[in-house]
């Protein structure tokens, strides 16, 4: 059954015998103006007929129009580039071969404005077909269709061949003038001020990959006993969940494409690493922190427009940041009254001081809607410059003095340039 | 080791292939040349491509006045050009200038910063002899300069072209540069293109010289027509 149909498949490719040599895309206009150039002066297609073929095979075309290209088929410098091309067009030459060289014939083309030439000289049983436009001196698309006598079956046969694609609304004369005036999309200045504002959601763990675990299995294995006993105390992933989801919302702006400063709000929600072995935990509901983040970032970037439509920011960023923790702890139902370990459960401090070091990239999209890619390092503890005092050695410790992780964030920006 | 000494030959290959040394290509083909002439050929161009520089220190050599050099001299030129190609394919058309000189000067690209310039016939012209015959191939000699330690990239290379070169006391070498084209009658397409130079040692130089000049040029030019085609 498969081979039959295979054959079938080949018996129709074979029975419509047209082939295309290359088609560069030419830009098909609907209501399309076509002018068909018979290289021998006797047209193997009807205009009209042509211009309802085209109807038929593209239902994007609108209403075309088509007319034999009488005055290229009386011009001599035209029939010797015709004669030269129906001699010259072959299977496998690129179409850069086959540019027009007379300064005559070049300007001919140029003239076209928004008119599509179609080429068709006869090759024995076939007849072969070029179009052209005034964007190239060479042919946009060639190739092969079977000749046939019946000129409606031909017109099918071309216009399903070289003709069955999207379609573009043709220009006013205004417009076309205003696009020949128009910069290049690539070639613009660079805005001297870019401003944006975005929402992400991003994931954070004080373990780095890639790293060995023995790095930082002492802060993310810790257990919290009696409400407030650990191993170590050094880092707040003692005795808060360290690996947990976070959201942001943060604004910046960039000068000049180059230097830029980001505000940025961050908050997760951290469960503590009680010992669930201990007993004591029994009187507890729940216990959790929200983590505030609230910082400030310096940017140095560098914009790259990849398209008319993208522009990529690749980005590195250095910060500092303050946190908050809020604490959420709750007993159940039942209990009247908290452990004494529970009254003198663990405190941290009121503020945590820290530094944001990463890099990142900002992929623009039709130079508003931008998708932010980050990563990179945070910190957070205690002011290390702190005058030493007499009763040192008598005070508490600090609680996280050395906390650090890493994260990744994925956002979502709007920009404005000024 | 191995793995060590693998990335060093695979760097090594890369470099190779684009090109840390010099890349300039001198000739170009077309891609539906395939077949090299052979037994017959049609020259033209012989008339007006020949140019003798430093003209005086030819003069002197070659025994001849001063003021008739270029015409003695390109006539010399010509005329053993004319005999080399014809011990070479035999039966040879020899098209006179006219043929071509009326189709405007046109540049060809061989490489990215290498330009020929030259008078190539229109699309859909046939060249035609004088008994009315249209050739197969015709090779068209776009220009021979001979001089003294020239080199072909101070001619074609668009960089290069308004460099200076210093006053030369003494020559080491007398050097021919030389432009053609092998034009597709029949289809009316370039089918190879290319600039040579050849550098001639001197030792004293006699009329002798300058024919094995362009005895080496015609040969020259034969090796490159079957060189380039493309397989």
């Amino acid at each position: 059954m498969k081979k039959l149909l295979l054959i079938l498949m080949f018996l129709v490719a074979w029975a419509s015998a047209s082939e295309v040599y290359f088609d560069s895309r030419f830009t098909l206009w609907k209501d399309a103006t076509i002018l068909i150039w018979a290289v021998n002066g006797e047209s193997p297609v009807n205009a009209s007929e042509f211009c309802l073929s085209l109807r038929r095979n593209n239902s994007g075309i609108g209403e075309p129009k088509c007319r034999e290209l009488g005055e290229w088929e009386r011009d001599s410098i035209a029939i010797r580039y015709g004669s030269w091309l129906s001699n010259n067009l072959e299977k496998g030459l690129p179409s850069s071969y086959l540019r027009a060289r007379h300064p005559g014939m070049a300007a001919k083309i140029q003239a076209l404005e928004d008119n599509i030439v179609l080429f068709i000289a006869p090759q024995g049983k076939n007849l072969q077909v070029a179009i052209f436009d005034e964007t190239a001196q060479e042919p946009k698309a060639a190739g092969i269709v079977k000749a046939n006598s019946d000129k409606i079956a031909l017109s099918d046969d071309i216009a399903s061949t070289f003709f069955d694609k999207r379609t573009k609304r043709r220009l006013t004369k205004e417009e076309r003038l205003k696009q020949r005036t128009e910069p290049d999309d690539l070639y613009k200045e660079i805005p001297s001020l870019r401003i944006w504002a975005g929402m992400g959601i991003g994931y954070s763990q004080a373990h780095f990959p890639f790293t060995p675990d023995n790095w930082t299995k002492n802060h993310t294995r810790s257990r919290v006993k009696n409400y407030r006993a650990t191993k170590d105390s050094v880092s707040l992933w003692n005795f808060i969940e360290d690996a947990a989801p976070y959201f942001s919302i943060y604004a910046g702006l960039t000068w000049h494409g180059f230097i830029g400063v980001e505000f940025m709000y961050r908050y997760s929600n951290r469960d503590m690493k009680t010992d669930n072995s201990d007993t004591i935990y029994r009187e507890l509901d729940h216990w959790n922190f929200g983590q505030h983040d609230i910082g400030l970032n310096v940017l140095l970037s560098m914009t790259y427009n990849i398209t008319p439509w993208l522009d990529i920011t690749p980005l590195a960023f250095i910060g500092f940041q303050y946190t908050f923790y809020n604490e959420d702890i709750g007993l159940k139902d039942d209990v009247k009254k908290p452990s004494r370990s529970y009254e003198y459960r663990i405190k941290f401090e009121d503020v945590y001081k820290g530094a944001l070091l990463g890099i990142g990239g900002q992929f623009v999209f039709k130079k508003h809607y931008g998708v932010d890619l980050r990563m990179g390092l945070s910190s957070r503890g205690r002011d290390l410059y702190e005058a030493p005092s007499p009763d040192a050695g008598a005070a508490p410790t600090t609680i996280g003095k050395s906390t650090i992780d890493c994260f990744v964030s994925l956002g979502f920006e709007y920009h404005w340039t000024i | 080791m191995t793995f060590k000494k693998s990335i060093i030959s695979i760097a090594f290959a890369i470099c190779m292939l684009t090109g840390c040394a010099d890349s300039n290509h001198w000739t170009s083909s077309h891609p539906l040349y395939h077949k090299a002439p052979y037994g017959g050929i049609a020259v033209t161009g012989i008339e007006n491509a020949f140019v003798i520089t430093r003209s005086s220190w030819f003069a002197k050599r070659l025994e001849i006045d001063k003021d008739s050099m270029q015409i003695k001299g390109t006539q010399h030129c010509r005329k053993t050009f004319e005999v080399e190609m014809r011990k070479s394919y035999g039966n040879l058309t020899v098209l006179s200038d006219s043929a071509i000189i009326k189709f405007p000067e046109e540049s060809l690209k061989l490489d990215d910063r290498i330009f020929i310039k030259g008078h190539i016939p229109e699309q859909g012209v046939t060249l035609k002899d004088s008994t009315g015959n249209e050739p197969p191939v015709v090779l068209i000699l776009h220009e021979f300069i001979i001089g003294t330690d020239l080199k072909r990239e101070d001619f074609f290379d668009y960089a290069l072209i308004h460099n200076e070169s210093g006053s030369i006391r003494k020559p080491d070498n007398v050097s021919a540069i030389f432009s053609y084209t092998l034009w597709d009658n029949l289809k009316q397409r370039p089918l190879f293109s290319a600039v040579d130079e050849i550098q001639q040692p001197i030792t004293t130089y006699k009329l002798a010289n300058l024919t094995n000049l362009i005895q080496i040029a015609v040969q020259k030019i034969r090796k490159n027509l079957i060189a380039g085609v493309d397989k």
